[in-house]
């Protein structure tokens, strides 16, 4: 339907009809009529997306102050941010993002950007929460996370592509680097992945997080997906990559490497030994609640000499009245536990702590008291509960808490030597895993990233 | 490309893990005989083997041997070498999964199956070994920095410890004038066989320049002092003979106090274990390129995945067949496989240097 004469007044007319025939039905669809004696102005707009006192005040009020129609139709054409389109298709996608199509005298088609976009305000960050520093965070609109980065980061390297991903959606993304820092090998593949995305609806960058994963069945996520500003602006500065998604207030981060994963904004903010006592005690909780519950069930009913004498009865005697082994008995207790953590997570927050008090207080000391469970055993599980959510971001604890199950079944079979061997897979595992092309498990990550400065800085 | 440190990380696995391939054992057999001297001739020798094998590789940078050999020797002969030498790394990630087999047998689980214990190992294994070369070295470097506290918390332990007999130590250092056999000189020379992995992990590497390598006979010294003599010192003389794995025994007599484990065998196991494995997945990780690197000729790229389940297939249902052979043999086998192994490793530093003499005359 592609116009060939451009601004010639019947054709103009007849596309504007197409456009109101092809989105006919929709009862929010407005066509407005100014001038009253020969209908001049006429402009077409979706009231439900476009913002009415924008257009009173940009497209009414001014028809009215002039004299001229002439003098109307210069003062839209320099107007800023305006298209001029002819083409029907065209047209109906600015109208359906927004737009406000205005004729001026059955001739030029103007479009006005009179999007009424609504968004929560700059709030303090929910998720991912620290003691001190700054407390903002993204919101759903990309302008006002361009702007909260940008603010932080004033530098000329930073630069910023926009694209459109999803079908239906039309979905904007924006790919934000520091340009003498980003390792070029990842921002190439990173360009490709997303350029190979065939999505109908992007709804948000925790979706996008999942799209751009390289394999379907990663147990770890090879991404970070953040809501805050100074998280990712910290990581720009290390030459990583932020991808903003248009109506989602989190970000996501990438490449990333193990080590980000347990490190909190506030770390940097603290005295250097508070924050290596605070970060190993993120490492501790880790590996407590991986190994804990598979520990037990090794140590109580397959190496049962490895504990001090001591300990060993102990346990023994808080297990005596249990009926089943201890695998069943980790196994249902953790279960439990997973419930919990879901049942408070999804209720509404009224009820909320109700499920916190019928589980935590009722079901630990009843189920003990009741004798099908041991002592020793509630202690375990809530250690292993708490140290999970000592891991700062979200996506790794998700990932962490169905590591134990793997580890109890390999206690169960073969003891002590199972867990070792679990681990020692775990390990080689996340070594072999890639984000982005960029090694994801290696000690002494911090080198990798001077050398990928370096490597950028003499461009490659 | 990784760093030059990696390097040294192969040496150090190889070294720790050196416990599990009858070292100790081979050593403490000929302790009244050359063992000592066998020791300060190993030293140089293992020395100058890493350096000339890795000056060796420095001149096909990046390349792995199966690249080398497929370029610059006619196939039949570029074939028949790789399989021979993917047999003996094969055999020597055989012999430390068929030990800690018998270890966990002895000293951890008493009563379970031995082949349920090696199906574990060679899950493990395998499922490890196909993983690309750098991602090893990452791994390696993240097991030796949790393991090596473990380690010098055992050697402190046992050489501070009261019943730790000096004289032995002072009884075997008496017979250090006696000629070594070649046996013995073979066994020592072990501990600085990591570098041979360097065959394939040289594709990741950039040429060495091997600036610390008077750290590998500096390490290399202490290893293999602390091998043969703590067991000696802590069991005796005499009384080390009677245990197949001395280092184990003489970890189960260590006790500690303020701890909730009691028995330090138990951190020894676990560090030897996750050590062991490790080693043996190098191993054979290196065994399983040198076979693809034997089947592929020299303008394909190597196919993937096909062939390595394959090849895991024949590698696990050999060690199933192996561990059936009583310890006595297996003894007898790991101390053949020491001595095969120092020939086997001269033959490949020399043939690596007919290759590049081949190559230079084929440019020239």
């Amino acid at each position: 339907m592609k116009d060939s004469q451009q601004n010639s007044k019947p054709s103009n007319v007849s596309v504007l009809k197409a456009v109101q025939e092809h989105l006919k039905n929709m009862s929010d669809l407005k066509l407005q009529k100014l001038g009253a004696q020969d209908e001049q102005i006429q402009f077409l707009y979706l009231s439900s997306l476009a913002d009415s006192q924008k257009i009173k005040d940009t497209i009414i009020t001014p028809y009215y102050e002039m004299k001229e129609t002439e003098d109307y139709e210069n003062y839209m054409s320099s107007f800023p941010g305006i298209l001029v389109l002819s083409d029907a298709r065209q047209i109906e996608g600015k109208i359906l993002s927004g737009y406000a199509v205005i004729s001026v005298n059955e001739g030029t088609l103007y479009l006005f950007d009179a999007a009424r976009i609504e968004s929560t305000p700059v709030t303090a960050a929910e998720t991912e929460v620290i003691v001190q520093g700054p407390s903002d965070s993204f919101n759903e609109q990309l302008d006002v996370n361009l702007n909260l980065i940008r603010h932080r980061y004033q530098s000329a390297d930073l630069k910023v592509e926009t694209m459109t991903i999803g079908t239906q959606s039309k979905t904007q993304l924006a790919l934000i680097y520091d340009d003498a820092r980003v390792d070029q090998s990842v921002l190439e593949e990173t360009r490709v992945r997303l350029g190979s995305l065939s999505l109908d609806i992007l709804q948000g960058s925790t979706e996008l997080d999942r799209y751009l994963s390289s394999s379907k069945f990663n147990l770890f996520p090879t991404t970070i997906v953040t809501e805050r500003p100074d998280r990712a602006v910290f990581n720009l500065s290390e030459g990583k990559i932020v991808i903003v998604v248009d109506t989602d207030g989190f970000v996501v981060i990438l490449p990333v490497i193990f080590n980000d994963f347990f490190t909190a904004m506030d770390d940097k903010l603290l005295p250097k030994p508070v924050s290596w006592f605070l970060k190993s005690l993120r490492y501790l909780g880790l590996f407590l609640t991986v190994t804990l519950p598979a520990i037990y069930v090794a140590f109580s009913s397959y190496n049962t000499d490895v504990w001090k004498i001591q300990i060993a009865l102990l346990v023994a005697g808080s297990r005596a009245t249990v009926p089943y082994p201890s695998f069943i008995e980790v196994v249902i207790m953790l279960l439990m536990m997973e419930f919990l953590t879901e049942a408070s997570l999804r209720l509404p927050k009224a009820i909320g702590s109700t499920a916190t008090t019928v589980g935590g207080l009722i079901l630990g000391t009843a189920a003990t008291e009741a004798g099908l469970v041991s002592n020793i055993m509630i202690i375990l599980v809530s250690v292993v509960a708490i140290s999970n959510f000592v891991i700062p971001l979200n996506m790794m604890g998700f990932s962490v808490r169905i590591l134990k199950y793997g580890l109890i079944l390999l206690a169960a079979l073969f003891g002590l030597v199972g867990i070792v061997c679990g681990c020692l897979w775990l390990t080689m595992y996340l070594a072999s895993l890639r984000s982005f092309g960029k090694p994801y498990l290696r000690l002494f990550g911090l080198d990798r990233l001077a050398s990928g400065n370096t490597n950028a800085g003499r461009g490659r | 490309m990784v760093k030059e440190r990696y390097f040294y990380y192969l040496f150090m696995i190889n070294a720790l893990i050196n416990i599990v391939n009858f070292v100790p054992r081979g050593l403490i057999n000929s302790s009244f005989g050359g063992a000592m001297m066998a020791i300060v001739i190993a030293i140089p020798l293992g020395v100058l083997m890493t350096f000339l094998f890795i000056k060796g590789m420095n001149k096909f940078p990046s390349q792995s041997l199966p690249a080398v050999f497929n370029a610059h020797f006619p196939k039949a002969i570029s074939a028949t070498a790789l399989l021979l030498y993917a047999s003996l790394w094969f055999t020597a990630g055989l012999i430390t999964l068929i030990s800690f087999v018998e270890v966990t047998l002895r000293y951890v689980s008493v009563d379970v199956e031995p082949t349920m214990i090696m199906l574990l190992f060679l899950a493990v294994v395998c499922l490890c070994m196909r993983i690309n070369s750098e991602s090893l070295l990452y791994g390696l470097e993240v097991l030796l920095c949790i393991n090596f506290p473990l380690i010098v918390y055992i050697l402190l332990k046992a050489i501070l410890h009261p019943y730790f007999s000096w004289d032995a130590v002072a009884d075997i250092f008496t017979h250090s004038i006696a000629l070594p056999s070649y046996r013995d000189i073979a066994t020592a020379t072990f501990i600085f066989s990591g570098y041979i992995n360097m065959a394939v992990f040289n594709q990741v590497f950039k040429p060495l320049q091997l600036k610390y390598l008077w750290l590998i006979g500096v390490l290399g010294a202490l290893i293999l002092l602390t091998t043969f003599l703590i067991p000696i010192g802590f069991l005796g003389t005499i009384n080390v003979y009677r245990h197949v794995y001395p280092w184990f025994s003489t970890a189960d007599a260590l006790r500690t106090q303020n701890f909730i484990i009691e028995r330090v065998l138990f951190i020894f196991y676990f560090s030897y274990l996750t050590l062991s494995l490790n080693s043996a997945i190098i191993h054979w990780h290196v065994a399983l390129n040198l076979i693809k690197g034997a089947f592929t000729s020299r303008n394909k790229k190597e196919t993937r995945s096909k062939s390595d389940w394959w090849i895991m297939g024949i590698f696990s249902a050999i060690s199933l067949f192996v561990q059936t052979i009583n310890q006595f043999k297996l003894d007898q086998l790991g101390l053949m496989f020491l001595s095969v192994r120092l020939c086997g490793e001269a033959a490949l530093i020399l043939s690596v240097f007919i290759a590049y003499r081949r190559s230079r005359r084929k440019t020239a």
